[in-house]
């Protein structure tokens, strides 16, 4: 079904190819030196995993990795995320394959920004993007070299990621992605970029939607001078929204968790209202789970202690086709423990405080499988399905760790996440698995531990967990800088 | 706990060979940072008495003592990846800040513009010149996971911004005693 943001602005010229890459072997034992100053030192003595298990670093020298796959014959991509977090500057993106013959090769494409989830399949590598005012999942074909767009429809080019692609044990492809405004109104926190290459980008509803009209006022940095507009929710930055006013659901909408055919055809809404569903898994019994990051404490709608959260998306156990209505998370009005954005609980110390956006608001489809500490930025993860790795039916989940003090002003957030974390998805409880011997990133303390996960993965055997790690960066109250061919892969294996 | 390598880890782009030829690239470009950086000091160390204006005449004195160190600064990004900067490149920026110069007053005298306007209209475009190839070079250094490289980038694109503001306000509050008066200022 094209939508009339499709119509509205189509995506061109998509370039893919394999090229060589410049990797080598390096000499280690346990400990690498490396000639980034960003990152020196990468040292398997200063990760602690539980007793009983090894770490050991497979890749270093990733720039902005945002995630990681394997094929049926054991060869590893990385997906390198071009533009990402920040979107400057932008290094190659393209996905890196590490064979088991221990050769390497790169697959290159024009994306700006680029991937940011990948998957094996039947021999074909699946990916979802970023890049323009729309998300895509594509295939590609290593052996015949042909990529075929499976999806170009999704409202993106904001702040938020696309999720996925994951395949189910119905044979059924899953995805996600998540909102283009930070904190449900668009306005210029993304460091201006988003509107400078997306201006008329805007949140789109997953079903019909009523608004209060409560605009945000801010200053307007497109303009010779900063002068103030109003924006209102669902609208591109600058335009304010009319109290009453109704917005259409589309299918593709943003904050939305589909599933189609492999092919990209029959695509069926299953929730809207998730802020960034990046993280996706389904566990043996086939249920859906989706990792979203929490509101910020900054800004004109600031929010304060809002929880991490894995949400259980109830409706992937409905039968194919049968998804009348989507299941609503919250966004943009609910938090993670399900009260609203104006409650005391949620009042921010710095910002101004948020107001609610949607009279009338769908039902809630909480509560949460688990809540995490605010500023975790749970990303992607994975279920175990191995008794010899342990803990099978746990979800373990990679957390890329707080921006604070750019996002919260809470001497608590400071050290949040940085940390890899197996959930039990019935109890809502979870336990550390990985992380540096002293909590935070290895760079605040200038230890070789790990950085930022951003994505955990179990091989095909499910007897390895591999982590990957975003790399250095470098987060104050006002600049966020990230550190380029700082990113590791690391690999944990039951002894 | 016990955490050993198996098998040993791919770096990826970090072989001495790859780097090296980065850090030269990345040093070419260093070299055309301090060409622009050069020719705005030069441009504006000239422009300076030729202001009478109080205010103005003050706002861009102090701005030549900062572009001074500025180009200093510049130098401690070639020594940061072991390189040296060109002396060929000092020269030209130099040469440069001259012809703006004689651009602006062509400019003006084509434009019915009169006085030192052109002046503060050539240095309004030079420092931007100058920070845009800051600004890449500020990108640089996180492409190579340098923060020293960024650390010094940052701060002067910070304070050539600022300063971008204040040339720009002068350029604008004086244009129509320069168009339209014909007179100095």
């Amino acid at each position: 079904m094209a939508t009339d943001s499709a119509k509205q602005h189509k995506n061109r010229g998509f370039k893919i190819s394999k090229k060589r890459l410049q990797a080598k072997k390096a000499a280690s034992d346990g400990k690498l030196e490396l000639p980034t100053p960003a990152r020196p030192l990468v040292d398997t003595a200063d990760v602690v995993v539980p007793e009983g298990y090894t770490v050991e670093p497979v890749m270093a020298g990733l720039s902005f990795p945002t995630d990681v796959t394997f094929s049926d014959d054991g060869t590893v991509f990385v997906s390198e995320g071009g533009s990402s977090w920040p979107t400057r500057p932008y290094m190659p993106a393209r996905v890196i394959a590490l064979h088991p013959n221990g050769e390497t090769e790169a697959i290159n494409m024009n994306v700006q920004a680029g991937p940011r989830g990948i998957t094996w399949r039947d021999g074909e590598l699946y990916m979802v993007l970023k890049g323009g005012y729309h998300g895509q999942v594509v295939k590609y074909n290593l052996q015949s070299g042909e990529l075929k767009v499976l999806i170009d429809q999704i409202p993106s080019g904001g702040w938020h990621e696309p999720g996925g692609p994951i395949f189910g044990p119905d044979g059924l492809m899953y995805f996600g992605h998540g909102s283009v405004s930070q904190q449900g109104v668009s306005l210029p926190q993304g460091f201006t970029v988003d509107l400078a290459k997306h201006p008329t980008a805007k949140d789109v509803p997953g079903e019909d939607v009523t608004l209060t009209g409560n605009n945000v006022r801010s200053r307007d940095p497109r303009l010779p001078y900063p002068f103030m507009t109003e924006t209102g929710a669902f609208k591109p930055f600058g335009v304010p929204a009319k109290k009453g006013e109704v917005v259409k659901g589309e299918l593709f909408c943003n904050t939305g968790v589909w599933r189609s055919k492999p092919d990209g055809t029959d695509v069926e809404l299953l929730a809207w209202g998730i802020r960034n569903p990046f993280g996706m898994a389904i566990n043996e019994a086939g249920d859906l789970y989706v990792s979203d990051n929490d509101f910020e404490e900054k800004g004109e709608r600031a929010v304060a202690n809002d929880p991490d959260r894995i949400w259980h998306i109830k409706n992937a156990r409905q039968p194919f086709g049968s998804v009348s209505k989507p299941d609503w998370y919250g966004f943009p009005d609910i938090c993670g423990d399900g009260l609203p954005v104006n409650h005391e609980k949620h009042l921010p110390g710095r910002g101004t405080p948020a107001e609610l956006l949607l009279k009338n608001p769908p039902e809630w489809a909480g509560p949460a499988a688990f809540l995490e500490q605010p500023h975790s930025c749970m990303c992607r993860m994975d279920f175990s399905r191995s008794d010899k790795f342990g803990h099978r039916g746990e979800l373990f989940v990679a957390e890329w760790g707080t921006l604070a003090p750019l996002n919260s002003p809470r001497e608590e957030d400071l050290d949040h996440g940085f940390r890899v974390v197996r959930v039990d998805v019935e109890k809502g409880t979870a336990e550390p698995f990985m992380h540096n011997k002293k909590m935070g990133p290895a760079s605040s303390f200038g230890s070789g531990g790990i950085e930022r996960p951003v994505s955990c993965k179990f091989s095909p055997d499910g007897e390895s967990l591999y982590v990957l790690d975003f790399g250095h960066v470098k987060v104050t109250t006002g600049p966020m800088l990230a550190f380029a061919h700082t990113g590791v892969l690391w690999k944990i294996t039951k002894k | 706990m016990e955490n050993k390598t198996k098998e040993l880890p791919i770096l990826i782009e970090l072989d001495e060979e790859t780097r090296s030829e980065q850090l030269n690239r990345a040093a070419a470009w260093f070299n055309n940072v301090l060409l622009t950086q050069t020719s705005f000091r030069q441009l504006l160390e000239d422009t300076v008495p030729k202001i009478k204006e109080p205010h103005i005449k003050e706002y861009l004195a102090e701005l030549a003592v900062k572009a001074k160190e500025h180009e200093e600064k510049i130098h401690e990004l070639f020594t940061i990846i072991g390189r040296e900067p060109s002396d060929i490149r000092t020269t030209l920026g130099s040469v440069m800040g001259k012809a703006r110069q004689a651009l602006g007053d062509f400019i003006a005298a084509t434009g019915s513009a009169k006085g030192p306007w052109q002046d503060l209209h050539q240095l309004y475009l030079s420092n931007y010149n100058s920070m845009g190839a800051l600004s890449v070079a500020e990108q640089l250094g996180l492409a190579l996971g340098i923060p020293s490289i960024v650390d010094i980038a940052f701060v002067l694109v910070s304070e050539k911004s600022t300063a971008q503001l204040l040339l720009q306000e002068s350029v604008l509050e004086m244009c129509s005693m320069s168009i339209l008066y014909h007179e100095r200022f």
